[in-house]
């Protein structure tokens, strides 16, 4: 039964063989796109889950109450963990870690090197699944100038030398550590990366601020015992600031560990249940949807083709074939049709695979002998089998034998309904693709071309190294003495990044319990022609500004709108516990750093002391042949600076840089809205060709009646306007919504404008008719003669 | 063996009510071979497709070997037709997919046959019909006359007591239509298989033993 059902089906295929390819290549492409979406979405749900401690690992982060709202992040002060752990019963253990990763000059003998990395407490290698190749987590930080490093950082360091164990490395040119471990590389997909790590101690012990309670600027990560409550320790932990500090405004809550890569989206200190996660569900929702078209396609090619069908279905029923029998030997076709589909879908996806992890920036493997895979693709193709095969095969073998065996057409109007439908469906999805497509590239834009308030053309970040800070004049003058800088700053932080910022300023008139959260940063006087910044009033800042007992800074227009009316220079600000008064001389124009889609909090500026400097910009000439300043300056570099080789950033690009996310989802939308549209005209391309087929009579007759093929290719084509028109008018309500529910999380927006839907509609209904157009001319050209004879 | 009583079959045309069979009865007794002839549109097709069970009466009784086949179950009446019945068309109806021999074995694999025995019925047809040569050619390969050929084996390839033929000679020259009949006829006499075909040629009909007249969805009385 089975061979014989095989030797049919495969003999049917090759009869039709443009049908079948048709058929064959619509659901490959729909399966190879799940099967990519659905690689990328695995990736992203394991993302963490290496750690055997996922479940009992949180980081600690904080709510804290402003005038504006609630303001959630992850910083928390010095003194916190060993506190809780001692106050708090549930948790056993927790790390201090110094915030992200920095980037540190390594020399080893006379090789240097940059590598990224952190301090943090030995606790980490308990809390964090993180094995020694050698070494031991016990033994690592034993001694204070430790430093443990990934498999990757020692092939980088050392070389292929088998053993590094005890080697030592230089950190930024001035102290000596020693390799006490190993450690496995990290999969891609962890939020914990480093290359190297040291003991926190020798961090904690540097840095003063972070032995008082009202300064937040390290990742606090805590482990809960197994019986442990999450609910009882946040209630402990909520108000717990509040007792060591009374001034303080911050509650405190645990973050699962499990939560942090996907749904790390925080509105008024509670999570929103959103993240990343939405692109997990916007892209899985899109492959399922590529699947339908493809299916779809697959209905509509099958019932097109039925009259095809009809007698052989008549046939089998006269010889006694029951209905189930027919139903099963259309499904099994379908299934057997989805089969040789994913074969060429698993191609494809090899094939794909390296484009799309350069698009999508991670390391996926296609793991074709990975069970999960394999079952994944076997269901995928069974439940498409079953989706596409199921309405055909109901159809199909409901024909009435003695109906179809006397040659009569199956007039039924239902399955011309139905397959319109599906027809509206498919190019309803694939209109909402092209607006949300125009839609979301616009978005981008629109921020993209935004007026940031400084200029990030032409402008060099590097991070201060060695002595460039000290020693910025000699930089200056040398810098400015190649002819190609225009000028060059100094800064405490970068200008497009958020950073320090205190809800900590008074000033007359403000309300008691009225808590603004006011951005602080130290420039250098050349910072605002340097980054372009504009000076709305008063006047720039001078080194001298910043002597004790006199403070003078600038703030930014949106601050000096919350203090009132009239000019804000010589109104005096008041730091916290601090007696001295910092005067406003210049006001400078807002500019948008942190998140580019919003609005920046207020920014105030003071005289930078050059020690505290970490970051330089460099202004070059517009004019001047970029490669050639960066040759000009690097050279500058290597003669002021020579320990540390030159490194440095466009701004441009680290502008670029936090669109990432966005630009992914842009990418994508374009590569689907581009399939689905193939797919669909796939399908309508073998729709066309059947009506035409099947009006062959009706075209020989009306061309014997003197019909130009204008009109018969006008009389094809209206066919398919209709379905197109009443998908856009579907699509566009649709469209709209869900693009008005994407552009309420950006609150620089675009407004949506008519002609975008215009557009998506005329797109689609040019692409329908192109793909019409070539079906209804071939009938049309067609001699009467032949269609009439045959008929 | 068949028994109908007062058929009547119509369709309504609007409030026309239209008649394509009015006051059938008819009997046939197990071993006869029956002619039905008539003008086009007299109804032939549409009682033969009753008794074959293909379509149902508007209004009448039809009980095949004892069975009231309208007032039985789906089941039951499909498996009386697949066990009893045997269909030969005028424009032949193979399935082009299939080769001679997927033909002439598909009934027996609607009837789960088991697949060494079917080969042996089917191997036996193709012996009987001298076609055993022919049995990997696929349908568009065969002349008009061999199609007929394999599309009677197919027919009695489950054993049916009831062979129905709608102008099984229709697309015929009349050499080949004689082969046919002259095949009817010895499959009636030797195997005992009742036999009933609707004809236009007076020739061919007088190869059955009773020849029935339709006109206008009556039988005419002679």
């Amino acid at each position: 039964m089975l061979q014989t059902f095989f030797k049919t089906t495969l003999r049917t295929l090759w009869k039709n063989k443009t049908y079948s390819a048709m058929n064959i290549f619509g659901l490959a492409i729909g399966i190879a796109c799940a099967g990519l979406i659905f690689l990328w979405v695995e990736d992203e749900v394991n993302y963490d889950m290496v750690n055997t401690k996922k479940d009992r690992v949180y980081l600690v982060r904080e709510n804290q109450q402003y005038e504006a709202g609630i303001f959630t992040h992850s910083s928390t002060p010095g003194l916190l963990a060993p506190a809780i752990q001692a106050d708090i019963p549930g948790i056993i253990n927790t790390c201090r870690k110094s915030e992200g990763n920095t980037s540190y000059l390594f020399s080893i003998g006379d090789k240097t090197m940059y590598a990224e990395g952190c301090f943090a407490e030995p606790s980490l290698f308990s809390i964090f699944t993180i094995p020694f190749v050698q070494g031991s987590a016990t033994t690592a930080f034993t001694q204070l100038y430790s430093i443990v490093i990934t498999e990757k950082t020692a092939k980088k360091f050392f070389g292929n030398t088998p053993d590094v164990l005890g080697k030592t490395v230089r950190m930024d040119n001035q102290q000596d550590y020693v390799v006490t471990g190993v450690v496995k590389d990290f999969p891609a997909n962890t939020s914990m990366q480093f290359e190297w790590v040291v003991p926190f101690e020798i961090y904690f012990q540097r840095s003063p601020w972070l032995h008082r309670w009202g300064n937040n600027s390290l990742s606090t990560y805590v482990e809960l015992g197994e019986h442990a409550s999450v609910a009882s320790v946040n209630k402990q932990l909520s108000g717990y600031l509040k007792k060591k500090d009374p001034e303080s405004i911050t509650q405190l809550f645990l973050f699962g560990l499990k939560n942090w890569h996907l749904y790390d989206q925080f509105e008024n200190g509670k999570p929103t249940g959103g993240g990343r996660v939405t692109y997990i569900r916007l892209f899985s929702a899109i492959a399922w949807i590529i699947l339908l078209i493809a299916c779809i396609n697959f209905m509509n090619l099958a019932t097109a083709r039925s009259e095809k069908r009809a007698r052989e279905v008549g046939v089998r029923k006269v010889m006694g074939a029951g209905k189930g029998w027919l139903v099963l030997q259309f499904i099994g076709e379908a299934l057997f049709m989805t089969l040789l589909a994913s074969f060429v879908a698993v191609l494809l996806i090899s094939l794909l695979l390296p484009a799309f992890n350069t698009l999508v920036q991670k390391q996926l493997i296609a793991g074709f002998d990975n069970p999960l895979h394999v079952g994944s693709l076997v269901l995928i193709t069974v439940i498409c089998g079953l989706v596409a095969g199921s309405y055909p095969a109901l159809y199909l073998s409901s024909f009435n034998p003695v109906f179809v065996l006397k040659g009569l057409k199956t007039k039924n109007s239902s399955v011309a309904f139905i397959r319109k439908g599906l027809v509206i469906v498919q190019f309803s999805i694939s209109i909402i693709l092209i607006i949300s497509t125009v839609i979301v590239y616009q978005q981008i834009q629109h921020v993209k071309t935004r007026d940031l308030g400084f200029d990030k053309a032409h402008l060099l970040e590097l991070q201060i190294q060695g002595e460039m800070g000290k020693n910025f004049s000699v930089f200056k003058q040398d810098l400015l003495a190649t002819g190609a800088v225009e000028n060059v700053a100094i800064s405490d932080h970068t200008t497009i990044d958020g950073g320090n910022n205190t809800s900590g300023f008074t000033w007359e008139g403000k309300p008691a319990n009225n808590k603004v959260l006011v951005s602080t940063r130290g420039v250098s006087p050349e910072f605002l022609p340097t980054s372009g910044m504009q000076l709305v009033e008063g006047r720039n800042l001078a080194l001298s500004d910043t002597a004790r007992g006199h403070l003078n800074v600038m703030v930014t227009e949106s601050l000096t709108k919350l203090m009132g009316k009239g000019s804000a220079i010589g109104k005096s600000l008041h730091y916290e516990g601090d007696t001295t008064q910092a005067v406003i001389v210049g006001v400078v124009k807002d500019y948008v750093y942190g998140n580019m889609y919003g609005k920046s909090d207020p920014v105030l500026f003071t005289a930078l002391p050059l020690r505290y400097a970490s970051v330089m910009y460099i202004r070059m000439k517009a004019q001047t042949d970029p490669a050639n300043a960066l040759a000009q300056i690097a050279a500058v570099m290597k003669k002021d600076n020579s320990v540390y080789p030159f490194q440095y950033r466009f701004v441009d690009d680290r502008f670029n840089q936090k669109f990432l996310a966005e630009m992914l989802v842009s990418k994508l939308s374009r590569i689907f809205a581009a399939l689905a549209i193939l797919i669909s005209c796939l399908g309508l391309f073998g729709l066309a060709a059947y009506t035409a087929e099947r009006r062959t009579k009706e075209i020989g007759i009306r061309k014997v009646l003197g019909a130009s093929v204008g009109s018969i290719t006008g009389l094809l084509s209206t066919d398919f306007i209709k379905p197109v028109l009443i998908s856009a008018l579907i699509a566009y309500p649709l469209a709209w919504w869900g693009m008005n529910q994407w552009l309420q999380a950006y609150p620089y927006r675009i407004t949506i404008s008519w002609w975008v839907f215009l557009f998506a509609g005329a797109g689609a209904m040019f692409i329908a008719l192109v793909t019409i157009s070539f079906q209804s001319i071939k009938a049309a050209l067609a001699n009467p003669v032949k269609s009439l004879r045959t008929e | 063996m068949i028994e109908l009583q007062k058929i009547y079959k119509w369709h309504n045309n609007g409030n026309n009510r239209v008649f394509l069979l009015k006051d059938i009865n008819l009997t046939v007794e197990e071993g006869a071979f029956i002619s039905i002839m008539g003008p086009s549109g007299s109804g032939k097709s549409t009682l033969l497709n009753i008794i074959g069970m293909l379509d149902g009466p508007s209004e009448g009784s039809y009980r095949f070997l004892g069975q009231d086949v309208f007032n039985i179950k789906e089941k039951q009446r499909s498996q009386l037709y697949k066990e009893n019945i045997g269909f030969v068309f005028q424009a032949y109806h193979l399935i082009d997919e299939l080769t001679v021999y997927e033909n002439i074995e598909t009934p027996l694999l609607y009837q789960n046959i088991k697949s060494a025995e079917r080969q042996a019925i089917v191997a036996d047809m193709l012996d009987r019909f001298q076609i055993v040569g022919k049995k990997d050619l696929f349908p568009a390969q065969l002349s008009g006359g061999q199609q007929q050929l394999v599309g009677i084996a197919r027919a009695l390839v489950a054993k049916p007591k009831l062979l129905l033929a709608d102008e099984p000679t229709g697309n015929l020259n009349s050499k080949q239509g004689e082969e046919i009949m002259q095949l009817f006829k010895q499959i009636n006499e030797e195997d005992g298989v009742t036999i009933i075909q609707v004809t236009h040629s007076e020739k061919n009909a007088a190869y059955g033993k009773r020849i029935i007249e339709l006109l206008d969805g009556r039988i005419e009385k002679k």
